[in-house]
């Protein structure tokens, strides 16, 4: 059963469009990364399915409702993120228990847990809060809601090291034990990688790709070599990545459908055939030039 | 993870309970706004004197009239104060709906309201007493409510009805601005620029209609008719307005 269906959504915003025709389908229980470079539309899509925003055209369903101004949806799914509005009069222990009043599966012991792990003060302030401190206390709300539909939207932001790596464990462990749909969205692939089971890419407003991660480190392949040899092996496949390496050499990198022949004979030409990491193949697959930040210094 | 249901119902009670903590400042404001309304009133509303060579007399009324206006004031700063965007992106954080998260927020007014009416009725009873020990010689005091108890419940209901009265005004058009900014500056000025148009004596006066449509009302009836609708009228335009309204841009 899809959780979550979107056809062909766009939203406006006074005249800017910042979707241009999403579409997506989101089982039950995985846990999505939602990637995509600065601006490309990934809050404003989590927005719209948390029901804060409303679609300017297209078809959105959550948990089969439409999401804007929709109580059943909003009980059973919460959006994280940095900027979390939280009363200034309130306590943080005080916000942990309206926030216990408010989702019927709230864990309380794991909220009080986490608060005493990540060494809050039940006294302190939420706009007194650091940037990381605010962004540990809102995943904290957020992981102890057990909500059907758990979307973080770049949650770590502000967060150090050890409490990002906390945070990706604590997420993992909660999910095992109550699995539920949860949407993660990130600039930074490789380190929600392990946690995912599948990627869905948003590039300028649409969906690029959606695949299991499986799939998307197999997707492309790496060749460098002397550009002669390298030219002809390339010529009928899609090409992600291209960049001058040296004279007369290059590196490229393309949809992998190559035969374990072909590779063989790529190889034996002189040509290096190396796998892709997935962080540097959605680098590649969301610069808006084949040649990324190169091509603005290559005038000749 | 398995589906909650829940009911328009309880998530408006959740809201009113989480409301009632989370503003708490709005009753500090009021209290201190009271005070010093006590403050001022502590010259009377009017006074008089006359005498001759051997004697000299002063009258001066006292009453809790500056505190009620500044209660009126309090109660219209805070309804636009709850329809901004802070106090609304706060019901987001949690579970809500537009109207849910408009609905409660008028209850908590209407509960503040109240709590601010009755206050600012009683308050005369501190001015009374602060007179009476520190600033006269011979006071006679009038107004108690054992004297006419059911002229004080009038009084109170009646100023609770004023002070809703003036939130939901205030509601109504912190709503249009949250709506344009360029109701920000296009209500004031039509206010202010009500305050000119048409005679003084009343003729196409709005300011003059409306004083005597809502604060000159002999029957007590209708007067609680009138202001149930007003306010009415400009709760549920408001709810109307804000349930289209989308939330952190």
């Amino acid at each position: 059963m899809s959780v979550i269906e979107c056809k062909d959504v766009t939203k406006v915003y006074r005249n800017i469009a910042a979707l241009k025709g999403v579409s997506f389908a989101i089982e039950e229980n995985k846990i999505t990364g939602v990637i995509g470079r600065n601006g490309a539309g990934k809050s404003t899509m989590l927005k719209i399915l948390a029901g804060f925003l409303k679609e300017t055209s297209g078809e959105v369903h959550v948990l089969s409702e439409r999401p804007f101004n929709n109580l059943k949806v909003s009980a059973n799914l919460i959006y994280v993120d940095d900027q979390m509005s939280l009363p200034t009069s309130l306590t943080l222990s005080d916000i942990l228990e309206c926030a216990g009043d408010f989702y019927r599966n709230w864990d309380k012991e794991l909220a009080n847990r986490l608060f005493d792990y990540f060494s809050f003060h039940p006294k302190q302030r939420h706009n007194n809060l650091s940037k990381g401190m605010k962004s540990t206390f809102n995943m904290i709300i957020g992981l102890a809601a057990r909500c059907a539909v758990t979307i973080f939207d770049e949650p770590t932001i502000g967060m150090d090291e050890a409490v990002r790596k906390d945070f990706y464990r604590a997420l993992l462990k909660d999910y095992i034990a109550y699995p539920r749909t949860i949407l993660l969205s990130s600039h930074h692939l490789h380190e929600v990688e392990d946690l995912l089971e599948d990627v869905f890419i948003i590039k300028e407003g649409k969906t690029l790709l959606h695949v299991p991660l499986t799939d998307f480190k197999e997707m492309a392949i790496g060749l460098s070599g002397d550009l002669s040899i390298v030219n002809p092996l390339i010529s009928d496949k899609e090409v992600y990545h291209l960049e001058e390496n040296g004279i007369k050499r290059t590196y490229v990198v393309v949809e992998n459908n190559f035969t374990e022949a072909e590779l063989h004979e790529a190889k034996v030409k002189g040509v290096d055939v190396s796998p892709v990491s997935s962080s540097d193949l959605y680098v590649f697959l969301t610069n808006k030039t084949k040649g990324g930040i190169e091509d603005v210094f290559n005038r000749g | 993870m398995s589906l909650t249901e829940v009911s328009f119902a309880s998530v408006v009670k959740s809201q009113f309970r989480y409301k009632v903590k989370a503003y708490l400042g709005v009753f500090v404001s009021l209290m201190i706004l009271q005070l010093i309304a006590i403050i001022f009133s502590f010259n009377g509303v009017s006074s008089f004197g006359s005498g001759s060579d051997s004697f000299s007399v002063t009258v001066s009324r006292y009453s809790a009239n500056m505190v009620i206006t500044f209660t009126f004031l309090w109660a219209f700063i805070t309804a636009i104060l709850l329809t901004t965007r802070a106090y609304r992106y706060d019901d987001f954080s949690f579970v809500t709906n537009r109207l849910s998260g408009s609905l409660s927020t008028v209850l908590f007014l209407l509960f503040a309201c109240a709590a601010a009416g009755i206050s600012a009725m009683l308050s005369s009873f501190l001015l009374k007493n602060i007179i009476y020990f520190f600033f006269t010689d011979i006071t006679l005091a009038g107004g108690l409510p054992q004297a006419a108890p059911g002229e004080f419940i009038i009084g109170t209901i009646a100023t609770i009805l004023y002070v809703i009265l003036f939130s939901s005004a205030g509601y109504f058009i912190g709503t249009l601005v949250q709506l344009h900014r360029f109701f920000a500056v296009s209500v004031p000025g039509v206010i202010f620029g009500s305050l000119f148009i048409g005679d003084q004596s009343g003729l196409g006066n709005v300011i003059v209609w409306i004083n005597e449509f809502l604060f000159s009302e002999t029957s007590f009836f209708i007067f609680i008719s009138k202001i149930i609708i007003f306010s009415g009228i400009f709760f549920v335009s408001s709810f109307y307005l804000l349930n289209r309204l989308e939330v952190r841009q």
